[in-house]
């Protein structure tokens, strides 16, 4: 399972599950070997190998990336063989190979990966409105080499502070034998956390980060925020680690649009 | 006092809070209040691993970095020297890993007394003395340790070895896509003798010396593919059995037999939501187009079973034999193992911690021969198992501990192992992380949500 979505509201943990082409719903406290209480699954779903979910508690709505380069939007507490709602997907949406989902601020905000050979990427930040359908373009997107997303991965949105949390794994997979002393990563390129404000769009810089060999990060894959604590998590898929990062700069809302973050 | 509990579906929950009262449920975190060794231990190993050399990026600890403390390094995308950037070269306040080994697969060379063992945590391949034993607390040391850059190793699987030729074998699953060859007396950060191509998701690694061929068990596209033994490169392989005929769904485990002349297979029954390519196809990858896609005929849950293939056959094909349903209690089976002098399969079933035999030739809703499963066997979890025909033993690795014990091969119920081999001091915490890609924060129970 590389997606899991804690929902506060009704003390539900939701997960895809991308080998059994579903969606889980279990009880905030499951334990052990316990039963799903919803199973989201079937052909007329479109599910086919979901990677990443996201639960709108605002809008009651479950976000499921399709495995098949489109985000499905069901009522949240669809379950069996439903049809979705809503669809995202086709050339002028760009989605691609979706790592990561999130909503809010009216939007929904996808990880989308378009490797272009070697160790290039056209991976991006796309947000879209809440209820596009079909093959709309995004509002907005967040790519290119300023912005530093490379195999980008779980994506968050703050709504308070209007913030967008990303994984970067910043780092092609690649092991060339040949090489006297190969390796599959290049060390230079560690992964990293980075935020970016919702309204932002094109190549930009993100205007947070947490970056560098102090944190520990090789290539993060998740990222998840305590506002009250003010605190970051972040799950490492090298380094098998879970790491916590206390940074109170990042939860301050800025005064009007002129500030930090908006 | 930190929690950490393990639960359903590879979900692991980690408690934020301090809960005075609380009796040690499932095991202690490591950090922070364990000593900072166990930190520094972790930080070297990566380090080792070439992940952590970072020169010429001694950045601001916290507070907003400005243009001139981002060091002008191609460490740092563009632009970034210009920007108003908050964060940066932050120290965790609290780490949650595992610095020892997590064993995964096992097999034994018996004639020369070797164990090797998979490690997914630390990315490594373990040997170790045949007869090497925890008598009390202590880890056992390793003869051997495969591990580093060089050696291409990321999110390794399954191990086995050529006996004749003493090598190694191991896959990448989820991350890297490649079997690796080792010499036996391989140690260190070393290249292999060569490095072979598999589809995404490889998991089981079998030989059949009889055939000069080995066998890859692949998850998603749920498919066997077999290549010659010394296959290398981009080689291709000789024949893919795969296609909603054959049973396969989600195998891991894999058993070439060559004396029978079939294949086994452990299944957790997983089926994903398009139907998988028949024949010899390329199977469709994530992230790649196909003119032709297969049609979307649904996720399943099947039922886990252990399907038997002629091994000479390909494609679309019916499994021989299919062991399934529920007197078989299989539960997530993992690596399997056939001795073929008592005519037994031996299956790691790691949904509920058992060790379970069945006659090689059984099919349909058969109960297991024996079941070796209980509080004193120290099975937790298991992984890997292994048959030592030659001293009559059954090995076994346990993923949710730090342990891989020995049993004799005809022990059943809740038996003590044999001997134990530890990988970590007694007590030492398994936090059983393996390629996680997700977090969530429980704000009811301050908890932290990690899938594998």
């Amino acid at each position: 399972m590389h997606g899991i979505f804690y929902d506060e509201v009704h003390d539900e943990i939701v997960v895809p599950v991308a080998l059994g082409g579903a969606v889980l719903t279990l009880p905030g406290d499951a334990a052990g070997d316990a039963p799903p209480k919803r199973v989201l699954q079937g052909p007329k779903t479109g599910i086919v190998q979901p990677d990443t979910i996201f639960v709108d508690l605002k809008h009651d709505e479950l976000i499921v990336e399709s495995g098949d380069d489109a985000v499905l939007v069901f009522p949240r507490d669809a379950q069996g063989d439903v049809a979705p709602s809503r669809r995202i997907g086709g050339p002028n949406s760009g989605v691609n190979n979706i790592y990561g989902l999130a909503t809010g601020l009216d939007c929904i905000v996808v990880a989308n990966r378009v490797e272009s050979g070697g160790r290039a990427s056209d991976d991006a930040i796309l947000v879209f409105d809440r209820l596009g359908n079909g093959d709309p373009k995004p509002k907005t997107k967040i790519s290119g080499p300023h912005t530093g997303i490379i195999k980008i991965r779980q994506v968050f949105v703050d709504e308070e502070r209007g913030l967008i949390f990303a994984t970067i794994k910043n780092n092609f997979e690649a092991y060339n034998y040949a090489d006297p002393r190969p390796s599959p990563w290049d060390p230079n390129k560690t992964g990293f956390i980075g935020v970016w404000s919702i309204d932002d769009n094109g190549d930009v810089p993100p205007r947070g980060v947490i970056k560098g060999p102090a944190t520990g990060l090789v290539w993060p894959a998740g990222v998840a925020i305590n506002a009250k604590n003010q605190e970051i998590y972040a799950i490492d898929s090298v380094s098998n680690a879970l790491f916590m990062f206390k940074v109170p700069e990042f939860f301050v809302k800025a005064p009007g649009s002129n500030g930090l973050w908006r | 006092m930190r929690r950490l509990v393990v639960a359903s579906a590879g979900l692991l929950l980690f408690s934020l809070a301090s809960r005075p009262g609380d009796p040690p449920e499932g095991t202690i975190c490591p950090l922070p209040n364990a000593p900072s060794g166990l930190e520094a231990r972790l930080l070297a190993i990566e380090r080792e691993n070439g992940c952590l050399e970072l020169p010429g990026t001694e950045l601001a600890d916290s507070a907003v970095l400005q243009a001139s403390s981002v060091p002008d390094s191609p460490l740092w995308p563009p632009g970034w020297d210009k920007a108003t950037i908050a964060g940066g070269d932050i120290q965790p306040a609290r780490v949650v890993l595992d610095p020892y080994p997590t064993l995964h697969s096992v097999v034994v060379d018996a004639e020369r007394d070797k164990v090797f063992m998979s490690d997914p945590n630390r990315h490594a391949l373990w040997s170790y003395d045949r007869l090497a034993a925890s008598k009390g607390k202590e880890l056992v040391e390793p003869l051997t340790g495969i591990r580093g850059p060089s050696t291409g190793m990321m999110f390794v699987a399954a191990v086995t070895i050529d006996r004749e030729r003493q090598e190694i074998f191991s896959v990448d699953n989820d991350i890297g896509d490649r079997m690796m060859v080792f010499p036996y007396d391989a140690n260190g950060n070393m290249k292999p003798k060569r490095v072979l191509d598999v589809p995404h998701q490889a998991w089981g690694l079998s030989i059949a010396p009889e055939r000069d061929e080995l066998a890859v068990t692949v998850e998603s596209s749920r498919q066997i593919v077999i290549y010659r033994r010394a296959a290398e490169g981009h080689e291709a392989p000789l024949r893919t059995i795969r296609g909603p005929n054959t049973g396969l769904g989600d195998p891991h485990g894999v058993f070439f037999d060559g004396q029978n002349n079939e294949i086994v297979v452990a299944n957790h029954g997983n089926q994903g939501g398009r139907q998988p390519a028949p024949g010899d196809a390329p199977a469709r990858q994530r992230g790649t187009r196909v003119s032709e896609p297969q049609p979307i005929v649904g996720g399943r849950f099947d039922e886990p079973s252990i399907t038997v293939y002629a091994a000479d056959t390909k494609g679309d094909v019916a499994p021989l034999r299919k062991i399934q349903g529920a007197k078989t209690g299989l539960n997530w089976p993992m690596a399997i193992d056939v001795d073929r002098t008592r005519n037994e399969i031996v299956v790691a079933n790691n949904g509920d911690s058992s060790i379970r035999i069945f006659r090689r030739t059984d099919t349909g809703d058969v109960a297991p021969l024996r079941v070796i499963k209980g509080p004193r066997t120290g099975i937790v979890g298991p992984m890997g198992v292994a048959y030592d025909l030659k001293n009559s033993e059954i090995w076994v690795a346990n993923y949710g501990d730090h342990t891989a014990l020995v049993f004799p091969i005809a022990a059943r119920g809740d038996v003590a192992p044999k001997r134990m081999l530890r990988n970590a001091p007694a007590g030492s915490p398994t936090v059983g992380f393996g390629n996680p890609g997700a977090v969530a924060y429980d704000t009811k129970r301050d908890e932290i949500l990690v899938p594998n």
